[in-house]
């Protein structure tokens, strides 16, 4: 295995693999990735350079780069990866790993886009179902930036594109109790 | 008759009111009877997926499991997001009974999985159990005139080992959809180039580049309008349209249609029923193409000589 400099054990390769099924080591640096990805040129690091720190066991900085979570999981990527790896698992699986181990980004964007999933779910546990107005009414708030989108408000409200009530299922119930099994299942897994 | 589960979505009762709306149109003039899942709940769509492992399988598993209950084999889906989540869950469960045993405990209903229902894009249910000639054969309006760049976005054909529909680089599937309506489907190199997605609250910039350039790249293949499958794309295209034209200084004014409400208009189905006014982006200039078929451009005559060189070469 290349080491390149790096001294102590490299934890963080396979338990990317084990996480996400993809063999990271497979890669061989070619690039397709990079010049695929839609939003490579927004990340700190393009899926390259990702896949090379992850094989030098680079955890911390691999977490702090706002790659794994700026891949939108269109799967461009993995469909014209010579080597086949699932690259879109792979940033799953980081991100997965930093939320086991309580890693908190400082980059705002990276907060953002983990407050607006955040929400997202919550949505889900009260309601069963997502609740656009009051999720989007949400993210402004917890982001401060309660005037985002507000232009866009009269006409999407107006033409019914954004209704202002909402569906709630019936056994919305079920769902809570599913949130805390899951929850459960998630501490509980080797 | 032939009887379809149908799974709407939480868009489908909200953003993207109009696809389900004439998606039911168009199913009941093809002869489709939808039987929806009782009690649906939301599918987790990006979120439950990127944050948590197990919550992005229980939240489609239940619908699934739901869907068996159901008189057919065959579960279609209006938004491309939920498609994803439930064909992956259901092609992880298939594959993995360990992980599909886990999942099930967090089911506290009556039902467990079982994968006996296979799980369809609305997309792929039209292209492939019912196909194009049968949708040709129900056409009263020919949409002849129009000129139409299909978008499918990401989710609809990727990845392959998840959805075995279509090609993930080029499909074709509505581009023969909007064909067989009479319209003409334009060579557009963005069809499955992202839009941005979720991030159209979380990081609107980025969905403004990236929705920008597929605008860009539909008018330039000539078309007079784009045709989607998805919400999502549907609301960072039109919607957000007016922000993209300010960021970028180009006006565009192209609207984006659902390919459902294109089959309705074709099927007969009068247009006050269709919710354009719905839309953004006004329709009525893609609209009046209709009817107004460009001549085919003259071949090139080749001279006497051209041929004769041609023929000695070969």
């Amino acid at each position: 295995m290349i080491t390149l400099g790096v001294k102590e054990k490299n934890t963080f390769l396979p338990a990317v693999n084990k996480k996400s099924g993809a063999n990271v080591l497979e890669c061989y640096q070619c690039g397709k990735c990079v010049g695929t990805c839609p939003v490579s040129g927004f990340m700190d690091f393009p899926p390259r350079e990702i896949m090379q720190m992850i094989k030098l066991g680079l955890k911390e900085e691999v977490f702090m780069a706002n790659s794994s979570w700026f891949c939108l999981t269109c799967s461009a990527c993995s469909g014209r990866c010579p080597r086949e790896i699932d690259i879109p698992a792979v940033m799953e699986a980081i991100r997965h790993i930093s939320i086991e181990e309580k890693y908190k980004s400082n980059n705002k964007k990276v907060r953002d886009i983990q407050k607006f999933h955040e929400i997202f779910l919550q949505m889900i546990k009260l309601y069963g179902r997502n609740y656009e107005l009051r999720m989007m009414a949400e993210f402004n708030i917890r982001t401060r930036n309660l005037f985002k989108d507000m232009h866009l408000a009269p006409k999407a409200i107006l033409k019914g594109k954004i209704t202002l009530g909402h569906e709630k299922m019936k056994s919305a119930k079920a769902i809570q109790k599913m949130y805390k099994i899951a929850e459960k299942l998630e501490k509980t897994k080797s | 008759m032939k009887k379809l589960t149908y799974f709407p979505g939480c868009s489908a009762h909200g953003t993207s009111e109009e696809f389900d709306s004439t998606l039911k149109m168009v199913l009941k003039t093809l002869d489709v009877e939808l039987e929806d899942i009782p009690d649906w709940n939301c599918c987790g769509a990006t979120s439950a997926h990127v944050m948590t492992e197990n919550l992005a399988y229980a939240l489609p598993m239940r619908n699934l499991v739901l869907a068996e209950k159901l008189d057919s084999k065959t579960m279609g889906i209006a938004c491309a997001s939920c498609y994803q989540r439930m064909k992956v869950t259901k092609v992880h469960m298939d594959e993995q009974p360990v992980l599909a045993e886990k999942i099930n405990s967090t089911i506290v209903e009556d039902g467990k999985y079982h994968g006996t229902v296979d799980v369809k894009s609305m997309l792929q249910y039209c292209y492939e159990d019912i196909g194009v000639d049968v949708i040709r054969s129900k056409v009263t309006k020919s949409l002849a005139g129009m000129k139409l760049a299909c978008y499918y976005g990401c989710l609809l054909t990727r990845p392959v080992k998840i959805t075995q529909f279509d090609s993930p680089e080029y499909p074709i599937s509505m581009d023969r959809i909007v064909e067989a309506l009479g319209a003409k489907a334009t060579d557009f190199d963005y069809k499955t180039e992202c839009c941005g997605a979720s991030f159209s609250i979380s990081n609107t910039d980025i969905v403004l580049e990236l929705s920008g350039k597929i605008l860009e790249m539909a008018l330039e293949s000539g078309a007079h309008a784009i045709v989607v499958a998805c919400p999502l794309c549907q609301s960072n295209l039109d919607m957000r349209q007016p922000d993209i034209e300010k960021k970028s200084g180009k006006k565009y004014n192209i609207p984006v249609f659902y390919f459902t409400q294109l089959m309705a208009l074709a099927f007969g189905y009068p247009q006050d029923q269709l919710k354009f006014p719905k839309h953004i982006i006004p329709v009525d200039e893609a609209l009046s193409y209709i009817g107004k078929i460009e001549p085919e451009p003259e071949k090139v005559k080749r001279t006497k000589k051209a041929v004769e060189a041609e023929s000695e070469v070969e």
